[in-house]
């Protein structure tokens, strides 16, 4: 690793009284790109968010650009832009009113609050009321309040979750920029068709260790080449007609995942063998 | 200092926004005025009463109405802010847990303060303006005395917000708490009192640890010192102390009684994990 790491992670364990939910998680993450943390739910994402931001405790260590989480959390959550996966946001406020509170949290200066809400393509909706808001409004709103005061580490937590196509997309397009800045963005998601043409690197979160820490095109080269076609809602019946034509019958027709997902699963199973023919 | 002036500055706004403010500063106003008006008739005449009398009308409903708004407002602060899902999001913010909570408290005790001011104010006022005899100072004295009590209350509330697992529990907690140092208290040490001789350190500890019975005393001290109306703790101190020193060792206390709750809940706050 040529930068010294922007997170480090080194042998993190978190319990809710007898449950293990993270057991020896360890991760460094270099700075100018984005990390996909993937795994069901339940998979101890969210909590090794919470973890990151002090706002849990933990055995292990985390530093944030060398800071110790444990010892500067105040200083270190000035460092970090997180998006929670439920917005926190009075309803009452006003779009503008959220992101200037914010910002005088952040002592970031009021001029970014116009300038991210026409980034995250809210500007009409600046005097609206939260309340007012979609979900996927909601997010960008967080995603904007993420960036105000320009942190060099992103921690998004499910940040596709409430989003349309054309908004992933803009999402997509936004994090690429960052990471063009020189930002860190961790994200984590269970839709990992979402993030397969955006993220550097997977790691994967399963029984609360590091199931698979590998950059994307290892495990897309992994998974070979397939082309994946989305249908938008049901199937015309003439591609049903032009399909069964050349002999594809509906039978044999099926909902494909993309070529990260399967190359997950496919990494996670030689994984799993590896570890049964050594035990 | 920043972020605590952040938060107070979005508390009071919210307060501002939402009806409850309005509607306390209305009904003080119209109690403060009803008291004053309808207590003449007692006497035989219909009119506004002057500010002592008022004054004394006044003691007995606030001591009641105030904590309860402050204490259930503490109560509901961090915890409701844990129900709505808002305070990891909060805390994830570069801020020190007890700076949040801190800013949180400020920010209560001067809505309910102004609240309070409003409602008293406008009273006030309208007694000035129709009273043949005006008693300025003692009024004064005891919308300190009120803002006092809500300083006090907000914190044993929020000492309750930050116990407790959720809002619900957090008001129960509250209005216990009211209950007990309202009517309960009283009733206690009336009983100890007629059965056991305390004596004056007695006296004065029972008095000193209920804060609602220190103002009650120090404003019936500074409005009418009556030794019967003052109660066994009042006249304790009175007697023990004299009225200037008695006011000192009773102001001293109600600092503290601001000063310890809220430390308490900023203490148990920093040490909160979601």
């Amino acid at each position: 690793m040529s930068h010294p790491p922007i997170l480090s992670v080194n042998g993190l364990v978190k319990h809710y009284g007898r449950t293990e939910v993270l057991n020896g998680v360890s991760f460094d993450l270099e700075p100018g790109s984005i990390v996909a943390l993937v795994g069901t739910n339940g998979a101890g994402k969210t909590t090794a968010f919470k973890c990151i931001l002090g706002l849990t405790d933990f055995r292990g260590e985390i530093d944030v650009a060398g800071r110790s989480v444990v010892k500067h959390g105040k200083e270190v959550r000035g460092l970090i832009g997180y998006l929670p996966q439920a917005p926190g946001f009075g309803d009452d406020d006003t779009c503008f009113e959220a992101l200037r509170f914010l910002a005088d949290l952040r002592r970031a200066p009021h001029d970014r609050i116009g300038t991210l809400l026409d980034r995250v393509s809210l500007g009409p909706q600046r005097d609206k009321r939260i309340r007012e808001l979609s979900g996927g409004m909601r997010q960008r709103l967080s995603l904007a309040a993420a960036l105000l005061s320009d942190p060099p580490l992103l921690l998004l937590d499910e940040p596709t979750g409430n989003l349309d196509f054309q908004s992933r997309r803009e999402l997509h397009d936004l994090l690429g920029e960052m990471r063009d800045e020189g930002k860190t963005v961790v994200l984590s998601t269970h839709f990992v068709e979402h993030i397969a043409d955006l993220a550097d690197r997977v790691i994967l979160l399963k029984d609360g260790k590091v199931g698979l820490d590998m950059a994307t095109s290892e495990l897309t080269a992994a998974a070979g080449r397939r082309v994946t076609v989305s249908l938008n809602g049901t199937a015309p019946s003439e591609l049903l007609a032009a399909l069964g034509a050349i002999g594809i019958g509906e039978q044999r027709i099926s909902a494909a995942a993309s070529d990260l997902q399967e190359a997950i699963s496919r990494a996670m199973a030689a994984s799993t063998a590896d570890e049964e023919a050594r035990g | 200092m920043n972020a605590v002036w952040t938060i107070a500055g979005k508390e009071v706004r919210d307060a501002m926004r939402g009806k409850w403010l309005l509607l306390y500063a209305i009904a003080f106003a119209v109690l403060a005025l009803g008291l004053s008006y309808l207590g003449e008739r007692n006497l035989g005449s219909v009119g506004f009463e002057n500010f002592s009398r008022t004054t004394a009308s006044l003691i007995n409903l606030c001591i009641l109405l105030v904590p309860l708004i402050a204490l259930s407002l503490g109560a509901g602060s961090i915890a409701g802010e844990q129900e709505r899902g808002t305070l990891s999001y909060m805390l994830a913010q570069p801020l020190a847990p007890w700076e949040l909570l801190i800013g949180k408290y400020a920010g209560l005790v001067l809505s309910i303060g102004a609240a309070t001011i409003a409602g008293f104010g406008f009273a006030g006022v309208f007694v000035a303006f129709y009273a043949s005899a005006m008693d300025v100072s003692t009024y004064l004295l005891l919308l300190g005395l009120m803002l006092a009590l809500v300083a006090v209350m907000t914190g044993i509330g929020m000492v309750a917000s930050v116990i407790c697992t959720s809002r619900a529990q957090a008001l129960s907690a509250a209005v216990l708490f009211w209950f007990a140092a309202v009517l309960v208290f009283d009733l206690l040490l009336i009983g100890l009192v007629s059965n056991a001789d305390l004596g004056g350190r007695g006296l004065l500890t029972g008095l000193l640890l209920n804060p609602i019975e220190i103002v009650r005393v120090l404003a019936i001290m500074h409005l009418e010192p009556d030794l019967q109306v003052l109660g066994p703790f009042g006249s304790y101190v009175m007697e023990e102390f004299g009225r200037g020193q008695a006011t000192a060792v009773l102001l001293v206390a109600l600092g503290l009684w601001v000063v310890v709750p809220v430390s308490l809940a900023a203490w148990v706050f920093s040490d909160r994990r979601i």
